[in-house]
């Protein structure tokens, strides 16, 4: 049973967008003072608060230090009013766990942690407000506070997803169009190399439309990281000039 | 860029509550207005309004909703369809109509657009607190109006239609050159010359009108809603298929054929039984529902009476099959209605109806729709008339379904009307091809014909001079759209077989006026008297037919064949020049290859008495060649299983022929299934291709194997003459039926034949991406891939595979595809649209030809023609009678040996029959009666005669009535009809002198009435209609039918080449 038409004739989507225009994405660094790294993203309707403390030295059990390099703790966890309906949500569940742990490979991957022997960073994440791509606004997120907090990285982590309608590839899938039943592809890339730290689909898809796919959701990645960028450095224009250099 | 707003919505939850969504909604300033007066450069790609428009109109949402149908006159040009309208029409009305907007909005031939003024930032208007839903739409159409009005520099006035008169009175004034008028004074002033649209317009007013007087008073259950319908779907408690009403006993009877692989019901084989009209609630014949099962102890059976049309009677104590899963329709997914033909009622009914009201009951031509109630005011003017009429809606008030009136179309009984009445029946929806489509076309007359293209020669492979290129039709062709030639290339090694197909692409350039027609008729439609084409004249009998003796273009397939093994060594696909040099015809070329001195005319031209000789022996040996090639293409797919099933591919060839006139009786010739069988090798190599180059957007056909279930009665029929029938495999399949042959009575391996193509199913053209590969094996013919290449001329799918042949050619060559190829999902649509038009074809055909058998027998009486006396073989028993085929007139039918009175036929000592009060006793394969002279059997395949009369109808199609006159199988002064040899000449010759008679009386019904010929005219596209030839149609229908009984149903094609 066909539901919402997700991709018209005129080729517009559920909110006005064409396949391959990203939502608006906006983000500010800096937001606490208190935590090493911070930032706070809006990807659309969806809005994620990032933090990041450390590298500091490994905490609860010695059993999980790393000699080599240092230990990625990630945290993810939805507002209870974060969704249309208010939802008590206990930390935990699975799907924040599955999250957390897709979270900590990404950044694992992107953060240069041999850099840090014997210490750890932890990363927390928190959805205000969901509106489809949770998993790439997170990293988005994250990726912020990471640069906010000093820690050296690869490059950024540009996340994002795409979708499969009518045979069109869709960059960066808003709620309506997640549960409108088709294909979600999320994708966090380190744009500069083009190397894919985490690849996520669930559904099915013709192998065909694969590579179609891939392309769609990297170069909306791409888009993603050059927004990030210019974040980035007003940011660093701000706090210069703050600091009065 | 874009400006990103937020749009909050009040939706319903899946628990029922209110959810308040906010969703973005982001605005462009560059939307695209398609208009070609656009004056400030708009991104327009695509179907445009043009210029030459007096106003633009725009519908507010509820014209669209209510009237769209107006719209879809061609006549209303420059129709702006907002954004707003149609989602609006969306929510409100269903998939149903947005679909039908959409593809109006997809039609070229159609003057209308979509404008997303939602997404336009300056012709977005959000909504107020407190504002009506309605208000907001009509405000945002008006808004969105005034801005494509002023986009265009006010170049055009702008008319808004509403049915709002609260808009009308806010809006009408406020701004120079928009005008907000109602529905009706647009029609009115604009478009005063259109009656159609006034009268469309009325009757949908009416129609509405009705529809809020409705009683509240409740007849059936509530449908459940779609949330629910699909739940119940997915969890396996309600099971979604097709209503399938059945035609004999239309008012108890449906069933429900369940679509996909339904596991979780893996326990249901069959279909589901829908009693009465509660359990079917409101359900009409084709629609998508979802039913229920009832518990298995009210469960019944299906009933295995005979049933004359009309079955009233109660149900109940009538026989039963054993018990069948049984259910009740609980929602409709989705509604399949289509326009139907109904007849008015006759006046003493209309009066005692039409008293409560203006509402009249009509009845639907189809037994299986139900009665539909219409309001009208014209019923005293339109009884007895055929009309069109479409649903509007089924409340669960109303006993009947609501419609509104669409077009008359004649008075009942007339022949024209009837055969309207078929094809609107059919949804086949042939006008004549438009002047627009014409001007695309090159010209062609006598004074200057066409000539061959200069830049084609060049790059086309040159064969005129290098190969002999000859055509085998059927006689007086004109279509010709295949050729052969064959050669033994220089070192007789090797053996060269061309098909060279007419090159329609290179004439119907995709997307253009005439490729859409083609595309909507999908094939041509041959009806029993006439014949509709696919291509305007000019193309399918000149420029593409392969005439001989002229240059034309072609595509084609070349083989290079082992001379000794035949195995291929090289084939060769591409776009080709040829001439043909002789046009021979199927007899005249099986008497060249039996030695024969026959004449051919091409050769009779020369003078010069060598060359004749030497060219005659050139053409001889060419069709020997090609008869050595394709016996051996026959036995390689013999051994692979194909199906011989005989006749067959007579029937085809007759189908194929666009001559029918031809009175020639068909025998099997040897050299039919020559042509034939190159026509298939032609058609599996070039699925073979497409197929290897576009895996998942070729266009193939396929036959699926068919049900083991459904050769039960074939198998149990075979058993009373001891002939086992293995239906393991189509080869198993096929050597049991060659092996099944009845010494003393050809017709039983015939009627064997028969019942096993009935049980296949048909074959279809699919996408290769939508089926896995085992799926692609064609069971009639053996082969793994197979499509239909080589009738361009009448076939859109020909078309199809032309241009993916091309395509695949081309980008071996390495050049970039002139156009993007269908994606798997257009084009899987697109087979489904081709093979509903055939079905849809063949039926046409079929009742059509049913029609002239009824027409045939109506002014004979019954009682003392000795034509209407014949021999019947008797070919499945029922309960209370039998089903019988008469082989003179190709013939099927019923036959009563129970009447009302519960009397049965009772058989005197010289076979004579009596109606008698008697027992009747049912076994599996006879029917015993018994009465005071005694017992008598009817068994399986049993000679009876029978007399056929017409049974009158009003309201349906005319039907014959068999009626058993004596046990003994007919002795009749004329010859019955032999299978094989002057038998059948015989007949043909009766039957034109039949023919000759029934052309008094055509005429006569004729001069009765005179404004038959307008209509004639209007909807008749082949030549002027003769008379004569008409009526030896009638007489080649007998033929046609006798061919039909060795392989009858719709299928029959699949199996042939049908080349």
């Amino acid at each position: 049973m066909a539901g919402i038409e997700l991709l018209s004739d005129q080729g517009y989507r559920l909110d006005g967008r064409k396949a391959t225009e990203l939502r608006k994405v906006q983000a500010r660094m800096g937001v606490f003072g208190q935590a090493d790294g911070s930032a706070y993203l809006e990807q659309g309707n969806t809005k994620v608060l990032a933090v990041v403390y450390g590298p500091h030295e490994v905490r609860g059990a010695r059993s999980k230090i790393l000699y080599d390099r240092a230990v990625i703790n990630c945290q993810y966890s939805m507002a209870t009013f974060s969704t249309a309906e208010r939802k008590r949500r206990p930390h935990g569940d699975r799907k924040s766990s599955e999250m957390s742990l897709h979270l900590k490979q990404t950044f694992e991957a992107a953060v240069l942690t041999q850099l840090y022997p014997r210490s750890q960073i932890d990363i927390y994440v928190k959805i205000l407000q969901a509106d489809g791509g949770n998993y790439s606004a997170c990293v988005n997120a994250a990726t912020l506070a990471v640069i906010d907090a000093g820690i050296p990285m690869r490059d950024y982590v540009c996340a994002c997803t795409a979708g499969f309608v009518d045979d069109t590839p869709l960059a960066d899938l808003c709620h309506a169009e997640e549960s409108g039943g088709g294909t979600s592809l999320a994708v966090a890339l380190l744009p500069r190399g083009g190397q894919i730290a985490l690849l996520q689909m669930d559904a099915r898809l013709h192998q065909d439309h694969l590579d179609t796919l891939m392309e769609a959701a990297m170069t909306a990645c791409k888009g993603v990281s050059k927004v990030l960028d210019e974040v980035v450095r007003q940011h660093l224009q701000e706090m210069s000039i703050l600091t009065g250099e | 860029m874009m400006i990103k707003t937020e749009r909050i919505l009040h939706l319903k939850s899946s628990r029922g509550g209110k959810v308040r969504v906010v969703r973005e909604h982001y605005l462009r300033e560059h939307v695209p207005c398609f208009s070609a007066l656009c004056q400030a450069a708009c991104h327009n790609e695509g179907k445009t309004l043009p210029e030459d428009v007096t106003h633009y109109v725009v519908p507010d949402a509820g014209v669209v909703r209510d009237f769209l149908e107006v719209l879809e006159f061609r006549e209303l040009q420059g129709i702006v369809f907002m954004q707003t309208a149609c989602q609006a029409a969306q929510h409100s009305r269903g998939r149903r109509l947005y679909n039908r907007l959409r593809s109006l909005l997809k039609d070229p031939r159609h003057d209308c657009i979509h404008f997303a003024n939602e997404f336009q930032q300056y012709s977005y208007c959000p909504r107020e607190k407190g504002e009506t839903q309605e208000k907001w739409q009509t405000r945002c159409i008006y808004h969105a109006a005034v801005w494509y009005h002023d986009h265009l520099a006010g170049l055009r006035p702008v008319v808004m239609i509403t049915e709002d008169q609260e808009a009308v009175a806010e809006f009408g004034s406020s701004a120079s050159g928009i005008y907000v008028i109602s529905t009706q004074e647009y029609l009115q002033s604009f478009w005063p010359d259109l009656l159609a649209a006034h009268e469309l317009y009325s009757s949908i007013c009416q129609a509405l009108q009705e529809r809020e007087s409705e009683s509240t008073e409740r007849e059936y259950a509530e449908h459940f809603p779609a949330e629910v319908l699909e739940a119940g779907i997915k969890s396996g408690r309600f099971i979604q298929g097709t209503l399938n009403v059945n035609k004999h006993r239309a008012q108890h009877e449906a069933f429900v054929r369940f679509e996909g692989s339904t596991t979780k019901n893996s326990e249901l084989n069959s279909d589901v039984l829908v009693c009465g009209g509660k359990n079917r609630n409101r359900a009409v014949h084709g629609d998508l529902v979802a039913v229920e099962l009832l518990p298995a102890k009210e469960w019944r059976g299906r009933n295995t009476a005979l049933h004359e049309g009309l079955g009233e009677d109660k149900a109940g104590e009538e026989p039963q099959s054993k018990p069948m899963p049984t259910g009740k329709v609980v929602g409709i997914v989705q509604r399949n209605w289509r326009d139907y033909v109904v007849t008015f009622p006759p006046r003493e009914e209309v009066q005692s109806q039409s008293r409560n009201s203006q509402r009249i009951l009509v009845t639907p031509w189809d037994y299986r729709i139900p009665k539909i109630r219409i309001s009208t005011q014209q019923a005293e003017a339109l009884q007895d008339h055929r009309v069109i009429v479409r649903l509007d809606l089924w409340e669960s008030t109303s006993l009947y379904p609501n419609g509104h009136t669409v077009r008359v179309l004649g008075k009942s009984g007339e022949l024209e009307t009837e055969v309207q009445t078929i094809l609107v029946e059919n949804c086949i929806n042939v006008p004549p091809f438009s002047e627009a489509q014409l001007r695309q076309l090159p010209e062609s007359s006598a004074e200057q014909p066409w000539r061959v293209e200069p830049e084609e020669v060049s790059s086309r492979l040159d064969l005129r001079d290098t190969h002999l290129v000859f055509s085998i039709d059927p006689l007086g062709c004109e279509d010709v759209d295949d050729t052969l030639s064959v050669r033994l290339l220089p070192g007789g090694t090797r053996l060269e077989l061309g098909v060279h197909i007419a090159d329609v692409t290179h004439f119907v350039q995709e997307g253009s006026l005439t490729d859409l027609e083609a595309r909507s008729r999908a094939t041509t439609y041959y009806l029993a008297d006439r014949r509709y084409d696919m291509l305007p004249g000019v193309l399918s009998a000149d420029l593409c037919s392969l005439l001989g003796g002229v240059d034309r273009y072609a595509m084609s397939v070349m083989w290079q064949l082992d001379a000794q093994s035949l195995a291929v060594c090289k084939v060769w696909y591409g776009r080709t020049l040829i001439r043909s040099s002789y046009q021979l015809h199927y007899e005249l070329a099986q008497s060249l290859l039996n030695g024969e001195q026959a004449e051919v005319p091409e050769l009779d031209r020369l003078d010069d008495e060598a060359e004749r000789c030497r060219r005659r022996a050139e053409l001889l040996q060419a069709l020997r060649l090609l008869t050595r090639v394709a016996r051996h293409l026959r036995a390689q797919r013999d051994q692979g299983g194909a199906l011989e099933l005989e006749g067959v591919e007579v029937r085809a060839q007759l189908d194929s022929s666009k001559n029918i006139t031809a009175l020639v009786p068909r025998q099997p010739l040897e050299v039919h299934e020559t042509v034939a069988e190159c026509m298939i090798y032609a058609n599996h190599w070039v699925a073979r291709k497409i197929q290897e180059n576009f895996p998942h957007q070729a266009l193939l056909r396929h036959h699926p194997p068919p049900r083991q279930e459904f050769f039960n009665q074939l198998i149990d029929s075979a058993r009373t003459r001891s002939f086992a029938i293995n239906t393991r495999s189509n080869k198993a399949l096929a050597d049991s039926l060659d092996q099944a042959v009845d010494q003393r009575d050809p017709v039983v391996n015939r009627l064997l034949r028969m019942m096993a193509t009935q049980a296949m199913s048909n074959a279809l053209y699919f996408s290769t991406g939508a089926c896995s590969e085992e799926q692609y094996y064609h069971y009639g013919l053996a082969l793994d891939r197979y499509t239909h290449f080589t009738s361009p001329i009448r076939r859109y799918a020909d078309i199809i595979v032309h241009r993916l042949l091309m395509a695949a050619i081309n980008a071996e060559r390495g050049l970039a595809p002139s156009k993007v190829l269908a994606s798997n999902k257009d084009l899987e649509e697109l087979a489904h649209q081709v093979n509903n038009r055939n079905r849809a074809s063949q039926h046409a055909q079929k009742q059509s030809t049913e029609l002239f058998q009824c027409l045939y027998f109506k002014d004979k009486d019954p009682l003392t023609d000795e034509r209407c006396v014949a021999d019947a073989v008797i070919y499945a028993i029922r309960a209370n009678g039998m089903l019988v085929f008469i082989p003179r007139y190709g013939l099927r039918g019923p036959v009563y040996v129970k009447n009302r009175e519960n009397q049965v036929v009772s058989v005197e000592g010289d076979g004579s029959c009596e109606w008698k009060a008697g027992a009747l006793e049912r076994q599996v394969d006879r029917i015993s009666t018994t009465t005071s002279t005694g017992t008598h059997n009817f068994s399986i395949f049993d000679h009876i005669t029978v007399r056929i009369s017409v049974q009158p109808s009003r309201c349906h199609p005319l039907n014959l009535c068999l009626e058993v006159i004596s046990s003994r199988p007919h002795q009749a002064p004329v010859a019955e009809a032999q299978p094989k040899g002057r038998g059948r000449s015989e007949l043909v010759q009766e039957v034109v002198r039949l023919a000759e008679e029934a052309s008094q009386q055509a005429e006569e019904r004729k001069g009765r009435v005179p404004k038959l010929s307008k209509e004639q005219r209007e909807f008749r596209q082949s030549k002027q209609p003769n008379l004569y030839s008409i009526l030896q149609e009638i007489a080649e229908m007998a033929l046609l039918d006798l061919h039909a009984c060795e392989a009858p149903s719709a299928e029959v094609q699949t199996c042939s080449t049908s080349a």
